[in-house]
């Protein structure tokens, strides 16, 4: 198809030209063709994207909504809005355009479900929520175009699995609508290709890949200064760092975690001698806050803005002429995205520093650097579908209409998560749904569904489908509490009685669960100010300005990805192959050749295991590489199977590279003896029954089942304002599982949290492939003493969470105590 | 008693409890059994409380009253006691008795015909549908079995559901507990679907002599008597 006249003349007068994959969107939507578009930021995506919108409605549209946007940012719909209004009004096109969040006014909102606008554009959630109104058929009858934008970056989370099911709604309402979605660069198109495809059966998925522009100009910093042995704060290169801010624009530093944010600006802030306008970003902070950053940083007023992955995605600002990621990568396309950060335009090159915090760190960078060069992906593969979800849906699907099973079942099965969904598990969820899904039948009289007499299922009761639409949704957020600053009471005169003042303003939100682990009289790091822990009042935590050396961290939840798989073997390379080193800084290298020589170098096909005494401890140190998550998992199974052994472990700590186990035995001893096989220590088999008896207990299931419990709507959401209304429940979710786990060990929900808890903070596959790969290949080492490989995780004791039997022996040491008290009096 | 029960709670004695001149024997449960009364006390077995929600319609699992009453027919079986006598918030709301479902109502009625039930009302059970009460209080051996723990007089009570957070050598821990001062018992919550609250918090204000607490923690195994000293107030305190 020709572009419309007006389009033609509006390219010309700009002096452009369609870009090659704009006009093959636009031939794709000709064919009746859906499209993936893949193709680095800053090349004109979202352009392509409604090019065949714009080029179809150019003459005197028909009402209805013609093309429907879903965006995984609020901010980027809204950004999107406004990028369309300058080819729609310069060019004279009659098309209306609107954007619709929970920010939406709700008068608007109503008014848009009878008169949609011709382009609307949304997110995710907004979707779920216009598809169980009873007039979704009128409403995406008329729809023609589907655009999703940055669908690699949705593809991998439950907010994919809840979209699918919504675009899978889509084609079943409007079966002539086709699927433009836009990614980045990631691994495996095809599987993003074939995602799009499932719902729109017999109709072809044109993958359209544009090849990166100019390769980006990285380096690692080659600091004057000793790189650490651990540690995350990366406080060595403070002054090279603001040196490298005065000489740039705009800098963005990217950071992994939200602590490392805070302890980067306090320490950039310190050092600010120019008082240079730098900025923080990350997701603790009031929303009124990052506002006013984003805003700044859009005008060009800020030299630099510390942020975490809240940046990741979003709206260009073109002013940002360096990216710094400082500490470990953990991953190639990860890194590719925040480079495209800087200077969003295809034919010049982004730059980007890269500032390892540790040793181990200088191996990632330099692994990331070459995997970055030679441009290679490592991104996550989309997910298969979660029946919390999916249960979600369900439901709002009953709130829509009533629905025939059969027919909800097909048309669930062209979502691409859920292409395998067995009609046995469908029907489990429905029953769910409507009752529980309990073995003992409790609750068929305040079923939510009831059956009618054709077969199909309604919802009981209108309250159902409002109670619904409160809990709509996949993002559960940790429970948050507002963190006021009030007036000391004074910690340090001993004085932690008497009433905690009230008032004060706001400093942010923080996660509930840090506080459960904090004890009054606590300092940590906030909104870049040291505090300390008052007390909690009203579900509020009162902190007071404090002076503190040593302030607790905030040891938010989340942010820490795990290296990626890819990264992994790269390091395990690097360190193996002694010819790379000379590319590496001397100190790491030398740190290497030390291991070598009175070591061994872990080797990418075998597992390394020292052991060796230290003070009354015995340690054991491996290098599998694997990732913090996975190593964590490892370390617990361990701890267990060591325990039988009477090897008599205390506790493990675990990194991103290696993990310790530190216990009374004499380990090196028990192996070298015959009466400890590290075969059988680290044999699969203990992701069998060690791993039940593990999740049993442990209180990662838990944190797992609250979000799979509110998102499947067993549990409600907390709304701000109505906690005290009694209409919330206050059973806790963790009473709620232990009842269910003990009594009906093989529910719904908890094979939903089971499959999250293994793919999610377990990391159980990617455990599983490594004790595969090293099975019969564990290479043990005794020493006399600990070996420098082995320093940074040791270091890390102290500063990482110990994991160990902490819990009962506390109880025990306090018994005794007052045991011996007793006797002594 | 039967023998092999004897034994167990006379190995246990060290960590009897001394109160209002009676010895108890506090369970890993978070029961009290009273060994001259031949009685097992609970408080707030919260019982229907998960499938009270149902009418409002949050389906959670109906699972809990089965939990607590089978660990109530397991301490009647080991101590052999003759009578339960229940604290009160028996029940998590008035109609509680009706919604029992079945398999749990005929446990119940087994349960009456082994042993005496005094059945002492709470402020969720004040009045329960059907079900036999002796009120807001009995008293036995000069003392007084109540709901609310209220000063004057000794007294055992539940109501406050009583846990405690300790901190030692580094590491920090929160269980249920058994506390008193003296004057004043709380039993822990019995009921599978109850929370807790630290006895250093605003809740037990005015309920205890700080200075004579005596403590005894709930662990996995055992029951730990631990040194008052050691109780943070901890993030809820």
């Amino acid at each position: 198809m020709p572009l419309h006249p007006r389009l033609a003349q509006w390219f010309s007068e700009r002096g452009w030209s369609p870009r090659a994959h704009q006009l093959g969107v636009l031939a794709a939507d000709e064919d009746r063709a859906s499209a993936l578009v893949i193709a680095p930021t800053g090349a004109g995506k979202t352009l392509a994207g409604f090019l065949p919108t714009l080029n179809a409605l150019a003459d005197a549209p028909p009402a209805g909504l013609h093309t429907l946007y879903i965006s995984p940012l609020k901010a980027l719909a809204v950004d999107v809005a406004r990028n369309l209004e300058a080819p729609i009004s310069e060019a004279g096109l009659p098309i209306r355009v609107e954007g619709r969040t929970g920010d939406t006014p709700a008068s608007r909102r109503a008014r848009q479900r009878l008169d949609p606008p011709h382009i609307l554009l949304t997110t995710p959630e907004q979707l779920a929520l216009l598809l169980s109104h009873s007039n979704a058929p009128e409403f995406f009858g008329s729809i023609k175009r589907v655009v999703l934008d940055e669908l690699h970056s949705l593809v991998t989370s439950k907010r994919g699995e809840l979209l699918s099911l919504g675009v899978a709604r889509i084609a079943r309402l409007a079966p002539e609508m086709r699927i433009t979605a836009l990614s980045a660069t990631v691994a495996h198109p095809h599987v993003l290709r074939d995602w799009i495809a499932a719902p729109l059966p017999g109709v072809e998925a044109r993958l359209i890949a544009l090849k990166g522009g100019a390769a980006p100009d990285i380096a690692i910093l080659d600091s004057v200064e000793r790189v650490p042995w651990s540690g995350h704060s990366a406080q060595y290169a403070v002054p090279e760092l603001y040196a490298i801010i005065k000489r740039h624009r705009t800098v963005l530093l990217f950071v992994n975690t939200r602590s490392q944010a805070e302890m980067l600006f306090q320490s950039l802030w310190d050092a600010n001698e120019d008082g240079l306008p730098i900025g923080l970003h990350h997701g603790s902070l009031a929303v009124e806050q990052r506002r006013r950053v984003e805003a700044a940083m859009a005008e060009g007023r800020l030299r630099a803005v510390v942020c975490t992955s809240t940046l990741d995605l979003g709206i260009d600002w073109g002013d940002v002429d360096l990216v710094v990621q400082i500490g470990a990568p953990k991953g190639s396309s990860r890194m590719l995205q925040r480079i495209g950060r800087a200077n969003h335009r295809l034919d010049e090159p982004s730059r980007a520093l890269f500032v390892p915090s540790n040793r181990f760190e200088v191996l990632e960078c330099e692994a990331a650097l070459l995997a970055v060069k030679a441009g290679e992906q490592d991104s996550e593969d989309p997910v298969s579908g979660g029946f919390d979800v999916l249960a979600q849906h369900i439901l709002g699907m009953a709130c829509a209409d009533a629905f025939e099973p059969e027919a909800l079942y097909a048309e669930i099965r062209g979502a691409w998560p859920y292409r395998d969904l067995s009609r046995l598990d469908f029907d489990r969820v429905v029953d769910f749904v409507s009752t529980g899904g309990y073995a003992l039948r409790a609750y068929e009289r305040y079923a939510k569904l009831r059956k009618m007499p054709d077969g199909r299922f309604r919802i009981a009761h209108p309250a159902i489908a409002q109670q619904y639409r409160l809990n709509i949704g996949t993002i559960v957020e940790e429970p948050m509490v507002r963190v006021r600053l009030v007036r000391g009471r004074g910690f340090k005169s001993g004085r932690t009685t008497g009433p905690i003042g009230r008032g004060g303003r706001v400093l942010g939100e923080m996660e509930e669960y840090f506080f459960t682990t904090l004890t009054p009289g606590d300092t940590f790091l906030f909104g870049s100010e040291v505090v300390a822990f008052e007390g909690m009042v009203e579900n509020e935590a009162m902190v007071s300005r404090a002076v503190a050396k040593d302030p607790k961290i905030p040891s938010y939840m989340g942010g820490r990805f795990p290296l990626s798989t890819f990264l992994a073997e790269g390091v395990r390379r690097l360190v193996a192959t002694p010819e790379s080193w000379p590319l590496l800084p001397d100190q790491v290298a030398d740190w290497l050749r030390l291991q070598r020589d009175v070591s061994l170098l872990p080797q990418p096909d075998s597992l390394l295991v020292e052991t060796f005494p230290r003070g009354a401890q015995n340690y054991l140190v491996c290098y599998p590489f694997e990732g913090r998550l996975a190593h964590q998992t490892l370390g617990m199974l361990l701890t267990r199977r060591l325990e039988r052994a009477r090897a008599r472990p205390l506790g493990f700590v675990a990194s991103d590279y290696s993990f310790a186990i530190w216990g009374l035995a004499d380990m090196g001893g028990l192996i070298r003896t015959g009466r400890l096989s590290l075969d059988e220590l680290f044999d699969e088999d203990m992701l069998g029954d060690d791993l039940e008896a593990w999740l049993d207990e442990s209180a990662l299931m838990r944190r797992t089942f609250r979000n799979c419990a509110i998102i499947a709507g067993l549990i409600e959401r907390r709304h701000p304002g109505k906690e005290k209304t009694g209409r919330q429940i206050t059973v806790s979710s963790d009473v709620i599982y232990d009842v269910l786990y003990q009594h009906e060990p093989d529910h719904v929900l908890i094979e939903a949290t089971r499959r999250d808890a293994a793919r999610g903070l377990l990391d159980i596959e990617r455990l599983g492939d490594m004790l595969k790969r090293i099975k019969r290949h564990i290479v043990h080492k005794p020493l006399d003493r600990i070996s420098p490989l082995a320093v940074p995780i040791l270091l890390d004791i102290g500063k990482e969470p110990v994991f160990g039997e902490a819990r009962d022996s506390a109880l025990t040491a306090a018994a005794d105590e007052l045991i011996r008290e007793a006797m002594n009096r | 008693m039967s023998e092999g029960a004897l034994t167990t709670l006379e190995a246990d004695a060290a960590d009897r409890i001394s109160f209002g001149g009676a010895s108890f024997v506090p369970l890993v449960s978070g029961g009290l059994f009273w060994p001259d009364e031949n009685a097992l006390l609970v408080a707030d077995l919260h019982l229907v409380k998960l499938a009270s929600y149902a009418k409002r319609g949050q389906l959670l699992p109906p699972y809990d009253t089965a939990m607590t009453l089978r660990r109530l027919d397991a301490d009647l079986e080991r101590t052999g006691a003759r009578e339960l006598i229940a604290l009160g918030d028996n029940f998590h709301r008035d109609d509680g008795p009706l919604d029992l479902l079945e398999a749990d109502r005929e446990r119940l009625a087994r349960m009456a015909e082994r042993v005496k039930f005094t059945w002492v009302t709470g402020n969720h059970d004040e009045n329960p549908v059907g079900f036999a009460h002796h009120g807001v209080q009995v008293m036995r051996r000069g003392l007084t079995l109540t709901h609310h723990p209220v000063r004057g007089g000794l007294t055992i009570a539940g109501h406050l559901h009583p846990a405690a957070h300790i901190a030692i050598n580094g590491a920090s821990t929160r269980r249920r507990c058994f506390v008193h001062d003296g004057t004043v018992m709380v039993l822990p919550a019995y009921g599978s679907s109850t929370g807790a609250m630290n006895i250093l918090g605003p809740a037990f204000r005015g309920v205890f002599d700080r200075a004579r607490l005596d403590v005894r923690m709930i662990g996995r195994d055992r029951v730990y008597p631990v040194s008052p000293k050691r109780l943070i107030t901890g993030w809820d305190g």
